[in-house]
């Protein structure tokens, strides 16, 4: 049988029911790519033509395409896509900034939309910079199709809620479970968080007083966790 | 312990943050399951056989970077603006990288990649620098028209070593230059 990709634990156990039922009653379920519509926003016209053939393999009912960020916006308004898939470096109009009218222009006719944004960056401060744009999910190129599925399928299966703040809108951008989150706390709602986040900072100061003393050390000398016998 | 003990003395101050959970009209419409490793499959391959000429749009990338290189060299060192001329030179070495392993030549994905490394280091242009950049342009360029497709064998792991060696080399000169 087909391996399919289960992208969480409702469609495994899905699976597995199928299974008790028996094998003649054994349902293995895929996503219908047929009812959705996305927009590809990319100048360089190979590459949109992979994207749109990509994406169609996937099932993806109705691609449709725009050469410039600009274009792109005009498109979106009209249309009203479910994804936007944008290529960065555009002119006239970049994919940065189409992020950000889709996300703020009055003119938009949703500016929850999920956009993926494509480009050959993978520098920290452009991700950090994409981001802060509102931009959903960010896809390095050159991509694998498993690379835009998985972008595709996180978009699905796990949606980001959205924030509005003074400086800005958009998915919130502590992608990670809030109790594995070590940045800038910088919400009003924090205060709670930065008692907990201060708690676990002391509780891991005081265990590394703790292997100092027992390896005889001093507070500040640096030490190897894997020369240090703890028996 | 109060609020105020977890604020930094240079931290901006905390903002009001409202938070939407949109209905997700996407998982509605496509339901459960995943996509098949058939699907995936099929996918991968219509990628890896496809037949464009990645050559017109790389020739297209290199001569905007060396636009850039150009423009830098007109310039006399007091009006360069280094950042705005770094750009000139790092967008379309970014379009050389995200592009060309997209169209099989892996390579030029690689160098261009070496590239982008050391333009987003330095922060100031100078001759050595430029004659940098231009063996990592003449190079690309020499892969394009050479076709040379995948990794390049040997010989390209030779290129990327050398060009490598020639970054080394600039920041054992410039040390001052390394920002990071």
């Amino acid at each position: 049988m087909e391996k399919i990709y289960y992208n969480n634990i409702s469609n495994f156990s899905n699976f597995l029911w199928g299974g008790f039922l028996g094998p003649r009653r054994f349902v293995v379920m895929s996503y219908k790519f047929d009812k959705v519509r996305i927009l590809v926003v990319e100048d360089n016209a190979p590459m949109l033509d992979i994207c749109k053939s990509l994406l169609l393999t996937f099932g993806v009912g109705e691609v449709l395409s725009a050469r410039n960020g600009e274009e792109g916006f005009q498109i979106f308004r009209k249309e009203n896509p479910d994804m936007i898939l944008a290529d960065w470096m555009m002119h006239p109009t970049d994919g940065i900034s189409l992020t950000r009218r889709a996300r703020n222009d009055p003119a938009s006719p949703n500016p929850y939309v999920p956009v993926i944004l494509m480009t050959g960056f993978s520098e920290k401060k452009r991700v950090v910079q994409a981001r802060d744009a509102g931009v959903t999910e960010f896809l390095v190129k050159p991509f694998t199709a498993r690379d835009l599925y998985k972008r595709i399928a996180q978009i699905i299966e796990r949606p980001r809620q959205f924030v509005r703040s003074e400086d800005f809108f958009g998915p919130d951008r502590r992608r990670k479970a809030v109790n594995e989150y070590n940045g800038p706390l910088k919400r009003e709602s924090d205060g709670a968080l930065a008692i907990k986040q201060k708690q676990r900072m002391k509780s891991a100061s005081m265990h590394l007083d703790e292997i100092r003393d027992k390896a005889g050390l001093n507070k500040g000398d640096k030490f190897d966790i894997t020369d240090i016998d703890f028996s | 312990m109060t609020d105020n003990n977890d604020h930094h003395y240079n931290m901006a101050p905390r903002r009001k943050a409202d938070f939407h959970i949109p209905p997700n009209h996407l998982k509605m419409k496509v339901g459960y399951g995943g996509l098949t490793d058939n699907i995936l499959d099929k996918a991968q391959a219509l990628l890896e056989n496809n037949t464009a000429d990645f050559r017109p749009l790389g020739e297209m990338y290199l001569d905007a970077m060396m636009r850039g290189v150009a423009a830098v060299k007109a310039l006399p060192n007091s009006t360069t603006d280094d950042e705005s001329m770094i750009s000139a030179i790092l967008f379309p070495a970014m379009q050389l990288k995200a592009n060309g392993g997209m169209f099989h030549y892996y390579l030029v994905t690689q160098i261009s990649d070496r590239l982008i490394q050391f333009l987003e280091v330095i922060d100031e242009i100078d001759p050595d620098a430029i004659e940098i950049m231009q063996a990592f342009h003449t190079t690309i360029r020499a892969i394009l028209l050479g076709q040379i497709k995948g990794d390049g064998g040997q010989r390209g792991s030779e290129l990327m070593k050398a060009l490598v060696d020639a970054c080394y080399r600039y920041f054992e000169k410039h040390p001052e230059k390394k920002t990071s």
